[in-house]
C-alpha cells in the first residue's frame, strides 16, 4: 500500500540550552506517519519521547529540520497559527486527563469547538455525538468529579475526537488507570483505529504498546527501532 | 472575517462564564480583592454627591435672592478682601431708587423694570411682652419690595403706598418671628416692640429656609423705609434692588444700570465708578474654589485607594495565573490563541472590579438614602453621571491591573504549562 505520508519529519532536531551545555533532546529524527497509522512511541525517560510528542502535537517547534503535517511545514509557524493547527488537526489525550473540573462533560467536550468558532447549537450536537461514541451518552451533564477515572479518560477522548482531527495524540493515556480500565480505554482506541483514525500513543508499557500496529523506540534522542506488524 | 468575529464572540462568552465560575469558587478572595475598588468607588461617589449637594443647595439659596434682581451697593460681592478700596466710597442713598425709576420710565427700550430702595441691619431685636428675639434682620423699603423678592405672604398683606409714604409703624414679618413671638396667639394685628417703638404686624411671609445655611429669610422684619429710619437713623447699610426684564440679558441690564448710576453720581467718562453692581451669580464664583478643593481631595483619596486596589487585583491575578498554569496549557493545546487567554484574564479582573464598583455605588446609595431620611434638609444627590463615571473607572482599573498578568498568561509555553505541577 503506497500512500502519501500524513506526517513527515526530516532530520528534525530539538536542542535545549542547559547552562553552557547543549542537550540534544531529539537528534536528526526521520519519521513518517500515514493515514490510519496506529503507533506507539516508546522509550525510557529522557529518551526524548515527550519532546517528540510536543513537536508532533504542535505544542513546540523543532530547533532545525522539517515537520510537515498534511503537506504544511509546521516548523516555521507562529504561536497563533500553531494554535489553529492544534485546534483543527490534533486531538490530545493526556495521562492526567486535564478536564476542567468546574465544567460538566458536555462543556468540557465542546471546548475545542468554541475556539473553532462553531455556533452553540452545533457545538452541543457534536459534543453529545462524541460522548455517545465513547459510551457516555448517559452522563453528559455530570461533572468530572462525579466520574470514575476510566469515564474521565473517555470524556477526554470524546474531546479529542470532537473536531475530527487528523491525528489523535495520546500521552500515557492509561498511566493513571488500573489494568481493567486500561484495557477498556485501549479497546476504544482500537475501535477508533478501525474507524479510520490516525492514532499515536506515547507509553512505556509493553502491553499497552502491544495493542498498536507499529512500535517506535527512542533512545537518547534517536530512533532505535521502528517496527510494523 | 465573519468567522473571526463569531469566534471572538463565542470565546468571550466562554471567558465571561469562566470568570463567573472563578469568582464564585473563590468568594472570600474575590471580595478581599475587590475591597480596594469598593473603597475607592465609595470615596468617589460620596465626594461627587457632596459636591452635587453643595451645588444644589446653593442654587436653591440663590433662587431665594431672585435670579432677576441685581443690586447697587457700596462694595462688590466678587472682590472681597479689598475693603480699603470700598471704604471711602460714598454711601448708597435711598433717593437713587426714584431717580433710577424716572430714567427707566423715560427709556421704553430699558432692560430694567423697577428699582426699590432698602436699608437694613442685622442687629435688630423684636419683643412681645416677655418674649424677646435678638439678631433679627430688619429691613426698611417701599411698597414695591415684593416685586423684587422671591417670598410671598402666608398671612395678611404687605404695606400700601399710603402706609409707605406716611412712614406708618407697620411691618411684615418672617415665619420664625411670627412663631417665635406668637407661638399660640394669632399674629395679625399684634403690636411688637422694636427698639422703643411699637409696630403693627400686617402680614407674615411663607417659610423659606436658610440662605447658604447661614442667613435666614424667615428671620426678617420688613417695614416702610421712613419707619425704619425713625428707629435706626439714616446711616444704616443701604442698597438699591433692581428687577430686570430678562435673565438672559443680565449683562446688558447691568451695563444699563451702570450707565444710569454713573449719571446719577455724575462720574466723568473714564473715571472709575464709586459703587458696585452685584448679581447673585457672583456668589457662584466664590464657591468654585471650595468645590475644587473638595474635588481635588476626593480625587486624591480615590486615586490612592484605587491604586492600592489595582495592585491587589494585579497580585491576585498573578496568583490565579500561576495556579491555573495547567488550565492555560490545556486551553492552548485545544486551540486557544494568545488573545483568547489574554481576554479571559482581562475579563476576570474587569469583572472583579466591576462587582467592586457596583458594590461601592450600592453602599453610597444606601448612605445617601439613609442620610436623606435622617436629615431631610441636607442637600444630597447621587447623579446618574456619577454612577456611570464610577463604573467606567472600575472597568478601567480592572483593565490596567489585569493587563500584566493576562499578558504573562497569554505568553506561557503550552508544553511547559501542561506539565506544570
Amino acid at each position: 500500500m503506497t500512500q502519501k505520508a500524513m506526517i513527515t519529519m526530516q532530520s528534525l532536531c530539538k536542542f535545549y540550552e542547559m547552562g553552557d551545555q547543549t542537550v540534544k533532546a531529539l537528534d536528526s529524527i526521520n519519521l513518517d506517519f500515514r493515514l490510519n497509522d496506529y503507533a506507539a512511541i516508546m522509550g525510557p525517560s529522557g529518551s526524548g519521547k515527550s519532546t517528540l510528542m510536543n513537536i508532533l502535537g504542535c505544542l513546540d517547534t523543532p530547533t532545525t529540520g522539517v515537520y510537515e503535517l498534511n503537506g504544511v511545514n509546521v516548523a516555521e509557524m507562529d504561536d497563533d497559527e500553531l494554535a489553529r493547527i492544534r485546534n483543527k488537526e490534533i486531538g490530545f489525550v493526556f495521562q492526567t486527563f486535564n478536564l476542567l473540573p468546574r465544567l460538566n462533560c458536555l462543556r468540557n467536550v465542546e471546548l475545542p469547538l468554541i475556539y473553532a468558532g462553531v455556533d452553540p447549537e452545533e457545538r452541543e450536537e457534536r459534543a453529545v455525538e462524541a460522548l455517545v461514541k465513547v459510551g457516555l451518552g448517559e452522563r453528559i451533564k455530570h461533572k468530572p468529579t462525579e466520574l470514575s477515572g476510566g469515564q474521565i479518560q473517555r470524556v477526554a477522548i470524546a474531546r479529542a475526537l470532537i473536531n475530527k482531527p487528523s491525528i489523535i495524540l495520546a500521552d500515557e493515556p492509561t498511566g493513571n488507570l488500573d489494568t481493567a480500565t486500561s484495557k477498556e480505554i485501549m479497546t476504544i482506541f482500537g475501535e477508533l483505529s478501525d474507524a479510520g483514525n490516525t492514532i499515536i500513543l506515547i507509553t512505556h508499557e509493553e502491553d499497552i504498546a502491544s495493542y498498536t500496529r507499529r512500535v517506535i523506540r527512542l533512545r537518547d534522542g534517536k530512533i532505535e527501532s521502528d517496527s510494523r506488524r | 472575517m465573519k468567522r473571526g468575529y463569531r469566534q471572538f464572540r463565542y470565546e468571550s462568552t466562554e471567558s465571561l462564564k469562566m470568570a463567573f465560575y472563578q469568582i464564585k469558587a473563590n468568594k472570600t478572595r474575590s471580595f478581599l480583592t475587590a475591597l480596594g475598588v469598593i473603597i475607592g468607588i465609595v470615596a468617589i461617589t460620596m465626594m461627587g454627591t457632596a459636591i452635587n449637594g453643595i451645588d444644589r443647595g446653593f442654587d436653591k439659596s440663590l433662587a431665594m435672592l431672585g435670579y432677576d434682581v441685581i443690586y447697587v451697593q457700596k462694595s462688590s460681592w466678587t472682590t472681597m478682601g479689598q475693603w480699603w478700596k470700598y471704604r471711602n466710597r460714598p454711601d448708597i442713598q435711598t433717593e437713587y431708587a426714584p431717580q433710577i425709576n424716572r430714567i427707566i420710565a423715560g427709556n421704553p427700550k430699558s432692560g430694567l423694570i423697577i428699582a426699590v430702595p432698602q436699608s437694613s441691619t442685622y442687629q435688630a431685636s423684636a419683643r412681645y411682652r416677655d418674649r424677646n428675639l435678638e439678631q433679627v434682620f430688619s429691613l426698611g423699603t417701599n411698597q414695591d419690595y415684593l416685586q423684587t423678592a422671591s417670598g410671598d405672604l402666608a398671612l395678611g398683606r404687605f404695606f400700601t403706598v399710603g402706609e409707605a409714604a406716611a412712614s406708618d409703624m407697620v411691618c411684615v414679618v418672617g415665619d420664625d418671628i411670627a412663631t417665635g413671638l406668637f407661638p399660640d396667639e394669632p399674629v395679625l394685628g399684634q403690636l411688637i416692640q422694636i427698639k422703643n417703638r411699637k409696630f403693627r404686624i400686617l402680614g407674615v411671609f411663607r417659610k423659606q429656609g436658610k440662605f447658604l445655611g447661614l442667613f435666614s429669610f424667615d428671620n426678617q422684619i420688613i417695614m416702610p423705609l421712613g419707619a425704619f429710619e425713625r428707629v435706626y437713623g439714616k446711616t444704616m447699610f443701604t442698597s438699591i434692588r433692581v428687577k430686570i426684564k430678562s435673565q438672559g440679558r443680565m449683562a446688558e441690564a447691568m451695563e444699563e444700570l451702570m450707565g444710569i448710576m454713573r449719571r446719577i453720581r455724575k462720574i466723568a467718562p473714564g473715571d472709575e465708578e464709586n459703587f458696585s453692581i452685584n448679581e447673585q451669580r457672583a456668589f457662584k464664583s466664590q464657591l468654585d474654589p471650595i468645590k475644587n478643593g473638595i474635588a481635588v481631595a476626593g480625587i486624591f483619596i480615590t486615586g490612592m485607594s484605587l491604586f492600592v486596589g489595582a495592585i491587589g487585583i494585579m497580585n491576585i491575578t498573578f496568583v490565579s495565573v500561576k495556579e491555573r498554569t495547567r488550565e492555560i496549557g490545556l486551553r492552548k493545546a485545544l486551540g486557544a490563541r494568545r488573545q483568547t487567554i489574554l481576554l479571559q484574564f482581562l475579563i476576570e479582573s474587569v469583572m472583579i472590579c466591576l462587582i467592586g464598583g457596583i458594590t461601592g455605588v450600592g453602599i453610597t446609595l444606601f448612605f445617601t438614602f439613609a442620610l436623606g431620611l435622617l436629615v431631610p434638609s441636607f442637600p444630597i444627590q447621587l447623579s446618574f453621571d456619577l454612577v456611570f463615571a464610577s463604573l467606567a473607572v472600575s472597568v478601567l482599573t480592572g483593565l490596567i491591573s489585569g493587563l500584566a498578568p493576562a499578558v504573562t498568561a497569554s505568553k506561557l509555553d503550552p508544553a511547559d504549562s501542561l506539565r506544570y505541577e
